[in-house]
């Protein structure tokens, strides 16, 4: 499994010298974040490092959006009429306008638009396969992506899963960019069932012979790979790493103002704060927290250096790039040889990090929201519930998808 | 309907001899005969009330799906009998047991079930390339030869997918057999109606073969609603085969019993490939 970028504000340098440092990788562009300008300069950039390559997300989620960035791209349709604009002409020109800029921004895929849905019923159906079907006809010369996005509600429905499952058989698309809300805002869920649902879309779009890109993720969907999920995408801010819809409506920049600093601690699967770190400091715990050898990226050695971690002047820029570089090597860290191997790595993970956490919390050092604590019950339930429904397949089909 | 008089039965088959009564339903009588080249078989006199277009479907998909697993329809026709005008079949006879009258025994031995399940999937596999969905694989539809091979029957409610259906589309439930069909059968969901169906049957089938029962229908259910809401929810209990692949197969059973077809092999094809595997390894043919 791969990590891509996942776009957000303010990363373009994050972008240009993480994809250098690891000799390339795929950075998934937002035109929320971008300009057009921005998008090409960007996208010129990545295309100038040895293996590096830009998608672009066209946020087309909820199109009657006044988010006054996105209207502003030549893409963003003038006038958008709910019933007419998946049948025909109207759409045909949204594709042939994003083909254009995926060409200029040198994308050598395209993500096709994909509307949110907020329920898996007919009229959605309907409509993303009438965007696959156009874009085929449009002739964009690219490959395609289509986009699947998925509210929390739909997700939980088992029979939306099914229906959505039954209906992109049909589709036959070559890749699929899979966006999923997290239930009630959370950024780490609480909800197996939801994770579950989650891993048993991804996997039944690989049997359709499908490459799955998960977008907007958080260290928790490492359990992906259980679903030999091929990429899982994560940016900087929160709202990178879930999938809220309402960031496309209106700007979304209280967390970005609020600006706390996070240290991810790969091996508790675990976020904190500095002060917190002081007090592990403290305590002589410090040292536990520290990334191992291989998923350290070089961007937290002031900060476990010895000293008090809150004068070391850990700055935001070195916490997004490590947790990042961290990701990438846990999501390349794991054994997807066979299916029992892939699980077998995500448990192990899971088990290090409660082993860890138990000793962290017995010092009342705690990520509090980030904590993995609560988590990690979270994700053996629904990697076991996965198991029970896809394991036997998977384990039969695992080289063949 | 009454069992019409032998010297009716003489009069209008010619080509018949030595006719016993096999069984009477609703919808047809049952002799073994035997005919002057093709030995001895199996004529079904249709009661004049059946539906002529189901009964047509039915020789249609026996015909389609020729298979080695299927008794043959060797002939057909019409007769004016008492009663009025009947549909009349002769088919190849299969002499010896349903599984129903096996598992009355107890557990089928490991071998038998798993060749119950290479001979069923074999047959299922040209019903699928034939584009129809037998419908009612069940311990009653299914025998066993005496060299050991196991046939399937019935093809009487059989969906022919390319045909449009006979099965009224409102209505809550579809044509099956409660505790066998799964559960998107059960609910008429008929454009969710596949080859796939006729999995959750025979990994039903199978599991109550290598057990003895039908786990849906243990402890007795109060009524059928009942038993449609375990078929809807409950998970068969492990099956273990006292095979060298027990975990294979068992594997093979869950999957065919999802609850949602999307979770079951994708095809009569996969599911057959990997009870082969099973099957290879325990010289079973």
């Amino acid at each position: 499994m791969d990590l891509y970028l996942q776009f957000g504000y303010g990363m373009m340098d994050h972008c240009r010298v993480l994809l250098s440092s690891w000799g390339g990788g795929t950075a998934i562009l937002s035109p929320r974040d971008l300009t057009d300008e921005q998008l090409r300069r960007l996208g010129a950039d990545i295309a100038g490092i040895a293996g590096g390559e830009s998608l672009l997300d066209p946020q087309f989620y909820l199109p009657h959006s006044d988010h006054k960035k996105l209207c502003k791209h030549g893409y963003w349709p003038n006038d958008y009429d709910t019933t007419m604009f998946w049948q025909g002409p109207p759409l045909a020109a949204l594709l042939r306008h994003l083909g254009k800029l995926n060409r200029d921004v040198g994308c050598k895929r395209m993500i096709l638009p994909g509307l949110f849905a907020a329920a898996v019923d007919e009229d959605w159906l309907e409509t993303q396969g009438a965007v696959l079907e156009e874009s085929r006809a449009t002739e964009v010369e690219l490959p395609l992506i289509a986009t699947i996005a998925l509210s929390a509600e739909a997700i939980k429905n088992t029979e939306q899963v099914s229906l959505l499952l039954e209906r992109a058989e049909e589709w036959k698309a070559d890749a699929y960019y899979l966006v999923c809300e997290h239930p009630d805002g959370q950024y780490l869920v609480e909800d197996p069932n939801w994770l579950a649902n989650v891993l048993d879309i991804a996997a039944g779009l690989r049997f359709d012979g499908a490459e799955v890109i998960l977008g907007y993720c958080t260290h928790q969907m490492l359990l992906a790979a259980s679903a030999k999920v091929n990429a899982v995408a994560s940016g900087t801010w929160m709202n990178v790493r879930s999938f809220p819809p309402t960031k496309f409506v209106t700007a979304y920049e209280d967390e970005i103002k609020q600006r706390t600093t996070w240290y991810y601690c790969p091996q508790a699967l675990s976020e904190y704060k500095i002060p917190f770190l002081d007090i592990a400091h403290r305590l002589g715990i410090l040292g536990l927290m520290a990334p191992p050898a291989n998923l350290d990226g070089g961007y937290v050695a002031h900060l476990l250096s010895g000293v008090q971690p809150s004068t070391v002047g850990f700055t935001e820029q070195a916490a997004f790039r490590h947790y990042l570089h961290a990701l990438r090597a846990q999501t390349r860290a794991i054994d997807q040889t066979t299916f029992d191997t892939a699980m077998a790595s995500h448990q192990n993970s899971l088990d290090t990090a409660e082993r860890l956490l138990q000793r962290l919390r017995g010092s009342n050092v705690s990520g509090q929201l980030r904590d993995f604590n609560q988590i990690v019950d979270v994700n053996r339930a629904a990697l076991g519930l996965f198991a029970s429904l896809r394991g036997p397949i998977l384990k039969r089909m695992w080289n063949s998808i | 309907m009454s069992l019409p008089d032998e010297q009716w039965l003489k009069s209008t088959f010619a080509d018949l001899r030595d006719f016993a009564a096999l069984g009477q339903g609703g919808q047809k009588i049952v002799y073994v005969a035997t005919h002057k080249t093709d030995g001895k078989i199996v004529l079904k006199i249709i009661h004049p009330r059946t539906d002529v277009e189901t009964v047509r479907r039915e020789i249609l998909a026996v015909q389609q799906v020729q298979s080695l697993r299927v008794p043959r329809i060797l002939e057909y026709g019409k007769c004016s009998s008492n009663l009025g005008d009947c549909i009349w079949l002769r088919e190849q006879l299969i002499d010896g047991p349903t599984v129903r009258e096996l598992l009355a025994a107890g557990p089928m031995e490991a071998k038998s079930v798993l060749r119950l399940g290479l001979h069923i999937l074999e047959a299922l596999d040209k019903t699928e390339a034939a584009k129809i969905v037998h419908r009612d694989v069940k311990p009653e539809n299914i025998m066993r030869d005496p060299t050991g091979a196991f046939w399937l029957l019935d093809y009487g409610i059989a969906r022919h997918l390319e045909l449009s259906s006979l099965t009224a589309t409102g209505l809550p439930f579809g044509k099956m057999t409660l505790g066998y069909a799964p559960p998107e059968q059960c609910r008429n969901m008929k454009s969710d109606i596949d080859s796939r169906a006729d999995l959750f049957a025979l990994g039903v089938t199978l599991h109550e073969c290598a057990v003895g029962n039908n786990g849906f229908f243990d402890p007795p259910p109060r009524d059928h609603l009942e038993l449609l809401r375990r078929v809807e929810r409950w998970v068969l209990p492990p099956v273990a085969l006292p095979i060298a692949d027990a975990a294979n197969f068992q594997d093979l059973v869950n999957s065919l019993t999802q609850k949602s077809r999307v979770h079951r092999p994708r095809t009569i094809k996969a599911a057959l490939a990997w009870l082969q595997e099973i099957c290879a390894k325990e010289g079973v043919s």
